[in-house]
């Protein structure tokens, strides 16, 4: 019911056009950088990614944004579903908090109005809007589907 | 779903010796190596992903169980015997950035064990490098194995360039990025065909030989 929920609301978000993608790819660089400088300033890291997991968050940042882009170009509503529920299992289980993904999204708001131009911003948005709005169905669900053999792979 | 994999335990330990022993009993039984990798390898480094997602083995041990994995292959590769004389010729690789390959050597030696002549190019191979290696070698077959969903734009690019320069040449994809949806995108190429895995692989090549 869930997940029908998200896969449908998945597949209504506004597709993002052609110049908008280029530029989040052409930017790819800067917007990981700038998300690793700005999670890594946090006084609260150790409480959202757990112990020793920097160069797990700064892994997940970069494949974000290579994910994101092939979402972008492809859009697919239920890969994306299917990896973002992925995401938050694997991270969490990896001592990742459940506040980590709120604040990183509210991270990538700031990096993304920065770095992109305001018409690019505009057409990539909703797919962030809808991971944001989303984030307690995502917990509720990511925490259901443990068990092997449920998780796809 | 905890399936009873002899393979798994010693893999997970990093015990080389008795995860050999089982391949070798296995192969001096005449299991066919088809099998050896659909029913033991493989769900064995399945298991192993999802043990890493749950946390509950390191990244370390995961890099070890496949490692190991690796070099059972080599050992199995060394007993690949087969007296036909290779008549066609495939290029296998995965993409660039790509660095999941053990799916693609096992693809790789299926095509071996079928007769071909193959050129395993391996992990993150370069897009200018893979056309350039098509066009030296000229197969008649190129397979690209594909496991994480975001390499599917390289794919497209990929896939753009090959059916404009060599629009004859045989492409094959799979891996397990198109179990997430990724097939959706082949509705745009209709001359390449996805298959699943080594068994409707060996079924293709059946029928290739035969002129498809
Ligand atoms: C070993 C491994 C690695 C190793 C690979 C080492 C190597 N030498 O290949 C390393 C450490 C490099 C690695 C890295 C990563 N990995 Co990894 N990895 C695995 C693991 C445990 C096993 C992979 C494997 O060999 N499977 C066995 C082979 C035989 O299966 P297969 O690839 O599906 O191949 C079969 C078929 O698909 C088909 N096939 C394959 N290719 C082709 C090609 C053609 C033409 C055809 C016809 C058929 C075909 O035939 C094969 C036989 O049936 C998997 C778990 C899993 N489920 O597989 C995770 C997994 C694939 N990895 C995963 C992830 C997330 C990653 C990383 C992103 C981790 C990170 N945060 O950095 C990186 C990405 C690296 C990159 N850029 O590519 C996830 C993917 C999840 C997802 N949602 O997509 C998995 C599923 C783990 C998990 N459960 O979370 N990984």
């Amino acid at each position: 019911m869930d997940y029908k929920y998200l896969a449908e609301t998945a597949g209504k978000i506004p597709a993002a056009d052609k110049n908008a993608v280029n530029e989040y790819r052409e930017k790819s660089e800067y917007l990981i950088a700038g998300i690793n400088k700005s999670m890594s300033e946090r006084h609260d890291l150790k409480e959202l990614i757990g112990e020793n997991n920097l160069a797990m968050m700064k892994d997940n940042h970069a494949n974000h944004v290579r994910f994101i882009h092939s979402i972008l170009k492809n859009p697919n509503a239920e890969v994306l579903t299917d990896t973002v529920l992925w995401v938050f299992r694997a991270y969490q289980n990896h001592g990742f908090a459940a506040n980590y993904w709120a604040a990183q999204l509210n991270s990538w708001f700031h990096i993304l109005k920065r770095e992109l131009s305001p018409e690019s911003y505009r057409q990539i948005i909703p797919l962030y809007e809808w991971m944001q709005v989303n984030i307690p169905l995502f917990e509720k669900l990511s925490n259901k589907t443990t068990e092997p053999g449920l998780s796809n792979h | 779903m905890a399936t009873e994999n002899p393979i798994l335990k010693p893999l997970l330990s990093g015990n080389h010796k008795a995860s050999s022993k089982i391949v070798t009993d296995m192969m001096s039984e005449s299991v066919p190596v088809k099998e050896i990798y659909e029913r033991v390898l493989k769900p064995a480094l399945y298991e192993v992903g999802e043990l890493w997602e749950q946390n509950k083995i390191s990244v370390a041990t995961e890099h070890l169980a496949s490692a190991i994995v690796e070099s059972l292959m080599n050992e199995i590769y060394l007993q690949l015997r087969t007296s036909k004389k290779p008549e066609k010729t495939a290029v296998v690789t995965c993409l660039e950035n790509e660095h999941h390959q053990i799916g693609a050597r096992m693809v790789s030696d299926i095509f071996e064990l079928n007769g071909w002549n193959v050129y395993f190019l391996g992990a993150n191979t370069p897009q200018n490098d893979l056309l350039n290696y098509i066009r030296m070698v000229k197969p008649q077959l190129v397979a690209i194995s594909l496991s994480i969903y975001f390499h599917l734009p390289t794919l497209e690019s990929t896939l753009n360039q090959i059916s404009s320069e060599f629009p004859k040449l045989q492409v094959l994809i799979g891996g397990q990025a198109f179990l997430r949806g990724a097939l959706k995108i082949l509705s745009n190429y209709p001359g390449i065909t996805y298959l699943p895995d080594l068994n409707a692989i060996e079924n293709f090549l059946i029928q290739y030989k035969h002129g498809l």
